[in-house]
């Protein structure tokens, strides 16, 4: 399988304290890389990394076979983020922030307007474009959050906790559109702490903590290696299957 | 992407409200505020009648043209006039300016004009100079017309009269100015809101670093991952940002000429060119102030108001007495405030005939932007963060 991304031996210090330490793993072209772990485990780190934005101390990274560095814009033009918290601009309307951060990437009038359009559709903010962020309930503002990282149809896509914070209509749509944009062919990197998300939409797993991978596989190889011995089976609906049968999956505003 | 990224950027700083407040309303609100104050205060300087005494002895009855001058000047049906004038004896006069009935007095010995005052102020300034204009034009009209001019001829010295007391009227502004310690009151007042409108230009520089730059916002984030040079992002945002702050500039200016009539002198593109240099000096404060300091957003902007009006306070928003005791005493402070060199240059421009003192006001104003944006530069070089 083709590699987008190969991390060697990745070592990030702040003030002597690793937050990443010696971490490598490989993600493959067209799947969705589950990184988990608990709060200060190194998720957002390792994303920062991998975007260049922070300085490591040691180690490799490749992104499409090459090497990441801050002015590789050939690389940086094939990526998306979405980051933890809602980076829009509050003076712009919805049809605007997407367009504006669209426009970073694609120059051309004539497909930005397109490509701006199947954000709109993907996210389900067709009917929000004039809004401005302020006018927009939280579901709608993960999504525009999302819309604005997405827009340009990125190859890799990094969404750190996308779904915080939102209602259980919105969490499904937007883990819909995940899905949709991996079936389009995009490698997806998803942070998050819903366990439940991550079976949904994950092909493979990682889980850190302190900065260090303690198990790597599938949902199902991980569920087998950590040897849980389960004294309930559940086998009927989630409280989230009911919730969702009860309110019904229409997005809500 | 560079138009592209310009184009957005003054489209989200015009519609920053709080941005705008500041930098847009604000200044004219202090500027009507300055006119309900000063203008009162102005006016009623203009207008005051003063007593003085003239020594009615032979010899002033030979000077023609002073006496029918005074006469205009204290004449009760005219809009001209600034004296109540007592003719008297010398001993009296002295008596009425011993008792404080007048503010001085004149009188004629041995063909020479004297000018007795018992202490400086407005109306002592306002006589010495009416006195020695009256001189002068009579000297230098004496001189063209010498053969023609004869003393009883009424037509010529009314018209030498008529000359002399236009130009006192058109002079009255700067009577005052003179009277002032050579610093117009109300002028400096206006041109200390401009400069303080430029220095709070610094909070759209702010803005645009702010949301440019990873480590200081989400946005900014965004903005550092996609496959731009950070130059031309951060090019286009200040020059947006600049631009933003030169229409505010533009208004200011506008609603101070046309609806305050603050007066900016007659070399228009001295003014314009003073202008553009103060916005892109409150630029580079911001962009400096945004690259060095470790704190929120909130609390650069806050930094930047606090500086700006601290600077105003020194070029003489609360008083022009605190500029005009720096001048005279730490003349370094005043080359060194950004406010005081955009205020000192417009009121070079408006007072003073040369341009020395508006082109040293100009190049310390340029060493300013220089060092602002080198120190800009080296903060925001760097291309990672150690954390973010």
């Amino acid at each position: 399988m083709e590699k987008v991304i190969e991390i060697k031996n990745l070592t990030k210090k702040y003030n002597n304290k690793k937050a990443i330490d010696d971490i490598s793993f490989d993600v493959y072209k067209g799947e969705i890389l589950g990184l988990l772990g608990p709060n200060g485990s190194g998720k957002s780190t390792t994303i920062n990394c991998l975007l260049s934005l922070l300085k490591y101390q040691s180690g490799d990274i490749k992104i499409f076979g090459k090497e990441m560095k801050p002015d590789s814009y050939d690389i940086k033009k094939e990526i998306g983020v979405i980051f933890q918290d809602v980076a829009v601009f509050n003076e712009l309307n919805v049809y605007d922030n997407i367009n504006y951060f669209c426009g970073l990437y694609i120059s051309n009038k004539e497909q930005r307007k397109k490509y701006v359009d199947d954000a709109l559709k993907l996210v389900g903010l067709k009917d929000f474009t004039k809004y401005y962020p302020k006018e927009l309930s939280g579901g709608l503002l993960r999504r525009l959050n999302i819309a604005c990282g997405i827009a340009h149809k990125p190859k890799l896509i990094f969404l750190d906790e996308p779904t915080v914070a939102v209602d259980p209509q919105s969490r499904n749509n937007i883990l819909d559109g995940i899905k949709k944009l991996r079936d389009n062919g995009a490698t997806i990197i998803y942070t998050t702490h819903y366990m439940e998300e991550v079976e949904i939409l994950c092909d493979r797993i990682i889980i850190l903590d302190k900065g260090k991978i303690i198990a790597e596989g599938t949902s199902e190889e991980l569920k087998k290696q950590a040897n849980i011995k389960v004294k309930v089976e559940h086998v009927g609906p989630t409280l989230n299957d009911v919730f969702l049968k009860l309110t019904g999956k229409e997005l809500r505003d | 992407m560079f138009l592209h990224n310009l184009k957005y950027n003054i489209k989200i700083l015009f519609k920053n409200k709080v941005l705008i407040f500041w930098t847009y309303a604000f200044p004219i609100i202090l500027g009507v505020f300055f006119n309900m104050a000063f203008s009162n205060i102005e006016k009623d300087e203009m207008l005051q009648v003063f007593d003085i005494a003239i020594v009615d002895n032979e010899e002033y009855q030979n000077q023609e043209i002073y006496k029918k001058t005074f006469e205009e000047l204290s004449n009760d049906h005219s809009d001209e006039k600034l004296f109540n004038i007592k003719y008297t004896t010398k001993e009296d006069a002295a008596n009425l300016l011993e008792a404080g009935e007048i503010e001085g007095y004149i009188f004629f010995e041995n063909n020479q004009e004297n000018i007795i005052i018992k202490e400086n102020g407005i109306n002592q300034t306002i006589l010495k100079y009416i006195s020695s204009e009256i001189e002068q034009n009579t000297k230098i009209i004496k001189d063209l017309t010498e053969k023609e001019l004869t003393i009883g001829n009424s037509n010529d010295i009314n018209d030498i009269i008529k000359q002399i007391t236009n130009k006192i009227n058109n002079e009255k502004v700067n009577l005052i100015n003179i009277s002032n310690s050579n610093l117009s009151y109300t002028q400096i007042e206006y041109y200390t809101l401009i400069a303080m409108a430029c220095m709070y230009g610094g909070m759209l520089g702010l803005s645009a670093i702010n949301n440019s730059l990873a480590n200081m916002s989400n946005k900014g984030k965004r903005i550092s991952v996609s496959p731009n040079k950070k130059g031309t992002i951060i090019l286009s945002s200040l020059l947006a940002s600049y631009f933003v702050s030169l229409v505010g500039l533009a208004i200011l200016m506008l609603f101070l000429v046309f609806v305050i009539k603050a007066d900016f002198g007659s070399n228009f593109p001295l003014v314009i060119l003073l202008s553009m240099l103060g916005s892109l000096a409150g630029i580079s404060l911001g962009v400096m102030i945004a690259s060095t300091f470790k704190v929120s957003e909130g609390a650069k902007t806050g930094i930047i108001i606090a500086i700006s009006m601290f600077l105003s306070v020194l070029s003489g928003m609360t008083g022009v007495e605190l500029k005009y005791v720096i001048d005279k005493n730490i003349p370094v402070i005043n080359l060194i405030n950004p406010n005081n060199l955009i205020t000192d240059g417009f009121y070079s421009l408006y007072y003073y005939g040369t341009y020395t003192r508006y082109l040293r006001d100009l190049s310390f104003l340029s060493i300013f932007i220089f060092i602002c944006l080198i120190i800009s530069i080296v903060s925001l070089r760097r291309q990672q963060y150690d954390s973010i």
